[in-house]
């Protein structure tokens, strides 16, 4: 396991990905990157916190998401609200399978693991669980990634409210939820960018460490001489060669 | 402070065949590089610090420890990032001038626009999700279509407009939250619904929007991030310190 840069004094610059030397002093929090001018930290500040609290703020705003109306129709028949979930069994019973499936996935499977994937996230860097680090490198790509396709229940309202307005026939308009649905997807969308990963390998390098000083015939505190310093990166072609490393 | 160039051409290079070098297109080479001491990158998600060794056209490199991509030298990326970027702002054009979808019924007759949809939620009275809509779907991608191409035209030629990294900066905060690819889909969806209800048309803006789609992960897909932070950073460099 390689050292890492922020042990040899070195940040990298979050926006533009330049690395500059820091230093450790409280004096050096005010350091900027010379070339994009974006402040510089060797790890994101208050990650974890900021993680949490905004998590949680997800997860008040998503009970208001899923039991008010998200729109409402008016029609010859009267009034009928329609939650998430409803709309989600409304489109089973009519036979549209797939637009089921996408609003269903999009709108309660996407942001339910989204969290509960967060969750898992912050309780590693924690170091409540113990998971392979490249395993959860993996979830929090693809938590980062997945986010922002749960805002298209949004959306659905959007165009159906602009769409449905036939005066006395029928009248769509977006219920109480649909904000709270989008307060929800920002929130999530939020808390995963506040999230650090490298506090996952943090944590990870760490646990080697500990483990290699149990062991006497080793007895040094530090990294290895081969790991120290700076390592190359690996130069592929075709990027199907990436699945063959080890 | 003298900068030395990566590539072995630019070694004794005056200022106008510097400019040259960087506005002509090398096959098979990499981007131009300031050098001050030895360049290196950090994996942002493990912090390995590694060399950043300069790349053929087509390669990666990707983390030694974790397996990340770091960074990668994609062919053509200035003409890609700038063809793709003004097609894009041309399709978003046509876009907000033409109705996705219209629909007849009764006598009364409705059309679907972004700039109607956000009325819409303004007028119901949820100006929250109106503010958000607008953000989502008509701000952001023009901010980051518009970015990309404020920042590559200039760079074909080794230049940079004044403000280039405030809109660099601007341009990669707004990028998560551009959705008009959501927006689409959200479309599609809606008229699995609306088929029932009454004859639904599509229109120039729907294809339109298709093609912004299309467009705006061509041209976010087509230029590294690393290599337009290099290029911009040698552009930004006064003209008296290249020649240096």
């Amino acid at each position: 396991m390689p050292e890492p840069a922020a042990l040899q004094g070195f940040a990298s610059c979050h926006t533009c990905g330049k690395v500059s030397v820091l230093s450790a002093d409280p004096a050096a929090e005010t350091a900027r990157c010379p070339r994009c001018r974006t402040p510089l930290h060797l790890r994101k500040p208050y990650s974890l916190q900021r993680t949490w609290a905004l998590l949680l703020a997800a997860g008040a705003l998503y009970v208001p998401a899923n039991l008010l109306p998200i729109m409402e129709v008016r029609g010859i028949q009267g009034a009928q609200n329609s939650t998430i979930l409803s709309g989600v069994i409304t489109f089973w019973q009519m036979g549209s399978y797939p637009v089921a499936i996408i609003i269903f996935t999009a709108s309660v499977v996407i942001p339910l693991m989204k969290v509960a994937a967060l969750v898992w996230l912050c309780l590693a860097a924690q170091g409540h669980t113990v998971s392979p680090p490249r395993a959860l490198n993996r979830v929090y790509y693809i938590t980062e990634l997945l986010g922002r396709w749960s805002m298209v229940d949004v959306f659905v309202v959007a165009v159906l409210a602009t769409m449905v307005k036939l005066g006395a026939l029928m009248t769509i308009t977006p219920g109480p939820a649909a904000v709270s649905f989008a307060g929800v997807v920002i929130l999530t969308m939020f808390s995963a960018m506040s999230f650090d990963p490298r506090l996952i390998w943090d944590r990870h390098r760490e646990s080697l460490l500990n483990s290699r000083n149990a062991d006497p015939a080793v007895g040094d505190n530090a990294y290895g001489p081969e790991e120290k310093g700076i390592s190359t990166p690996t130069l592929l072609h075709n990027p199907c060669d990436r699945l063959r490393l080890p | 402070m003298p900068v030395r160039y990566h590539h072995p051409a630019a070694a004794a290079a005056t200022t106008t065949t510097v400019a040259a070098l960087m506005k002509r297109h090398h096959p098979g080479l990499s981007w131009p590089q300031i050098q001050d001491g030895p360049m290196r990158v950090a994996c942002h998600f493990c912090d390995t610090l590694q060399e950043s060794p300069r790349l053929r056209e087509g390669d990666a490199a990707y983390c030694c420890c974790c397996g990340r991509q770091l960074y990668r030298n994609r062919a053509h990326s200035l003409a890609r990032a700038v063809s793709f970027s003004s097609a894009g702002l041309i399709l978003m054009v046509i876009a907000h001038s033409f109705p996705f979808l219209s629909m007849k019924s009764g006598g009364l007759s409705t059309r679907l626009t972004l700039v109607e949809t956000v009325f819409t939620f303004w007028g119901e009275g949820s100006p929250l999700l109106a503010v958000a809509v607008t953000f989502f779907t008509i701000f952001a991608p023009l901010v980051l279509l518009g970015g990309l191409l404020y920042i590559s035209v200039p760079l074909r030629y080794g230049a940079a407009f004044p403000g280039s990294l405030t809109v660099a900066c601007w341009f990669q905060r707004f990028e998560p939250w551009s959705m008009l690819e959501v927006f689409l889909l959200g479309i599609l969806v809606s008229l699995l619904k609306l088929g029932h209800l009454a004859h639904v048309t599509y229109d120039t803006g729907l294809w339109a929007l298709a093609g912004v789609v299309v467009c705006t992960s061509a041209a976010m897909a087509g230029i590294d991030r690393m290599e337009l932070w290099d290029r911009l950073e040698i552009a930004q460099q006064p003209v008296t310190e290249r020649a240096a």
